[in-house]
């Protein structure tokens, strides 16, 4: 054990409250940052999760060519050719799409899927809703659906093409259930009839109110479409990469392609706020914290003038002198992040156990919460850089105390 | 004076304060401390001893001359090498034993061997157990030193300056706050630890019957050494 350590523990157990005291801060900040991370990332992850497993990490949508303008000179201020584009409603090639992306390492599965807006109508309520032709075999494999139906069953959807599977916001407000029929109004204004085979909970509060899944060919014999799929949705193996393949997959098929993270932007740069916002405050609890620490050395600084003179006497340096106090923080900063880590855990477990009912954005009977070992590492990255600058200023103070100045004046 | 010498000084000056309230503290002293003898410094409160006393010992710089330790001119080492000489070669006695009141007796005369790091834990111990044991403290290692006596506080603080067995010793009126007759036991204490250990000592002391038991007496007035008697060959200016 070096003489500076040593001397810190031995001058840290000579001013227990005090010390005590700046242990408390610190384990609070900790725990509190690591709680508060796990609860504003928990809801967000479990949104991401909802979203990703009911309409897929990436979507391919839309042909569109180049638009060429002859000889014309571009206007000032436009970006480029790559942003003047015709459109075309539909995926072209959807087989040898849906071939070819599945020879991609990250593509787990795709499925297309033909879109429109229609209304539904059971008794006296009419609801405009998203009518989603699927097939079901692919669109197992794409997405969650199967893990939401919470009422019915999915085999009887598969089974009869006259079936659907709507939203369980959506079948509260018609006021039906499985087995139930339900109208659909078709663009042509013909009411056509579906059973309703099962009810899904997707978990994202959009989804559950507004689609309604059908067989790909009746859609698109009630939609009246040319053609087979309106967009191709896509499981990846790695989410986070989604932007990067969507952007390879615009290039390569000439499909408008959003990842998730584009189709949910508003979404996650509010959930993005939140956790930034709740780390700026629960910061602030640890620059508390930081404060108290620094009270208590300086104020170990001035009664240690002292001692710190005769270790200059015997031959201390001054950088000797500074690593007493740096130590004792380090005892803090280290005991203290790592009972806030263990508290920290123990209060997150705690909230994943409160109730709460949250029926808007998303569906949850409880706090969600994740589990990550990051907020614990950055809680206690906060917590040992707060410590520290609350410890440096104490102990160079300690290290340029002048040891004649007291020995002169020192009467005990 | 003969034999050889383990600290020297030259025309050492030192001005205090700043401004206005400067001053002249130390005016040309010049000294040499033989191994193995005993030199007091007297004079009145204010005549610069303890001054001169923080300078030979490296905590303080004089503004202009010599310092030479075992042979080494450290007057213009960087604080970190006059921390080590510090160290290595001298000891510090204070007159009010400066302790680390928390800390054992043998805590505390285990600091500098601490820093020296040179031993290892059980030798520290034994170490200061043996020295504890010479100034009649073997039975009181573990007490805190706010435990103890004045007396024995300042023979904790003479075995502390040997931790390092330094070649200097300097003592700043060392039985100051003492009576005599710890005083007189104090002194005893040093007397063998210089002449057995071969070391130098110098002490500043206002004690008649102590600085006329050293070696050399060095008269101080106003920042200079106004004379220097051989033991014996002065008349008392107390």
């Amino acid at each position: 054990m070096t003489a500076p350590l040593y001397i810190a523990l031995r001058f840290a157990t000579h001013r227990k409250r005090a010390l005590l005291l700046s242990l408390v801060g610190v384990v609070f900040g900790v725990a509190i940052f690591i709680c508060t991370q796990a609860q504003t990332q928990g809801f967000a992850q479990y949104f991401i999760n909802s979203t990703i497993g009911s309409s897929g990490a990436m979507v391919l949508r839309t042909k569109f060519q180049p638009r060429y303008e002859g000889l014309a000179v571009a206007a000032k201020n436009t970006t480029g050719a790559t942003n003047r584009r015709n459109y075309f409603e539909g995926v072209s090639n959807v087989s040898e799409i849906m071939r070819v992306s599945r020879q991609f390492s990250n593509v787990v599965a795709c499925a297309p899927v033909l879109r429109g807006n229609v209304s539904a109508r059971a008794g006296f309520e009419n609801a405009s809703v998203e009518i989603y032709g699927i097939d079901p075999a692919a669109q197992l494999k794409a997405t969650d659906l199967a893990t939401q139906i919470i009422a019915g069953k999915f085999d009887d959807f598969s089974n009869n093409t006259s079936a659907a599977i709507i939203g369980y916001k959506l079948a509260d407000f018609l006021n039906v259930g499985a087995g139930d029929a339900i109208q659909i109004l078709s663009p042509g204004g013909e009411y056509w009839r579906f059973t309703v085979a099962a009810i899904a909970r997707s978990g994202v509060g959009t989804v559950d109110l507004n689609r309604v899944y059908a067989h790909a060919r009746v859609a698109q014999r009630l939609l009246k479409k040319p053609y087979q799929a309106s967009m191709i949705i896509y499981k990846l193996r790695d989410p986070s990469r989604a932007p990067e393949l969507a952007s390879h997959f615009e290039e390569l098929f000439q499909h408008r392609t959003e990842s998730w993270q584009e189709r949910e932007e508003g979404n996650l740069q509010i959930f993005f706020t939140l956790r930034v916002s709740a780390a700026i405050t629960v910061s602030l609890i640890i620059l508390l914290a930081g404060f108290g620490i620094f009270n208590v050395l300086t104020m170990s600084v001035l009664s240690k003038v002292r001692e710190i003179a005769i270790l200059r006497s015997m031959g201390y340096r001054r950088i000797d002198i500074s690593s007493i106090f740096l130590w004792q923080g380090a005892l803090i900063a280290s005991v203290g992040s790592l009972l806030g880590c263990v508290l920290g855990a123990v209060l997150t477990w705690g909230i994943s156990k409160v109730p709460i009912h949250i029926r808007g954005l998303l569906y949850t009977n409880h706090f969600l919460v994740v589990w990550d070992w990051r907020h614990y590492f950055w809680a206690t990255l906060l917590a040992v850089v707060a410590v520290f600058i609350a410890s440096y200023v104490p102990s160079q103070r300690a290290a340029h105390l002048q040891p004649v100045d007291t020995l002169r004046g020192s009467s005990l | 004076m003969n034999g050889e010498v383990s600290l020297s000084c030259r025309d050492l000056e030192r001005y205090l304060g700043k401004e206005e309230e400067r001053v002249h503290a130390l005016r040309g002293v010049s000294l040499d401390i033989q191994a193995g003898s005993l030199h007091a410094a007297v004079g009145p409160s204010g005549c610069g001893k303890s001054t001169l006393l923080y300078i030979l010992g490296l905590l303080d710089r004089p503004d202009a001359g010599a310092i030479v330790i075992a042979s080494e001119n450290v007057s213009d080492l960087p604080d970190q090498e006059r921390s080590r000489r510090r160290n290595e070669l001298i000891g510090f006695i204070f007159q009010f034993h400066f302790l680390m009141e928390d800390f054992t007796a043998e805590e505390n005369v285990m600091m500098p061997m601490r820093r020296l790091g040179r031993l290892r834990e059980s030798e520290m111990r034994e170490r200061a157990a043996a020295l504890l044991h010479d100034v009649d403290l073997g039975d009181k290692l573990r007490r805190e030193s706010r435990h103890l006596s004045g007396g024995e506080q300042q023979r904790v603080a003479i075995a502390r300056a040997l931790a390092n067995d330094p070649q200097v010793i300097l003592a700043d009126e060392p039985t100051g706050n003492l009576d005599t007759a710890n005083s007189e036991r104090a002194f005893e204490v040093l007397q063998n630890i210089v002449q057995k250990g071969r070391k130098a000592l110098l002490l500043a002391t206002h004690n008649p019957v102590i600085a006329e038991s050293c070696d050399w007496i060095h008269e101080m007035k106003d920042g200079r050494i106004t004379a220097s008697h051989p033991r014996g060959t002065r008349n008392s200016v107390f």
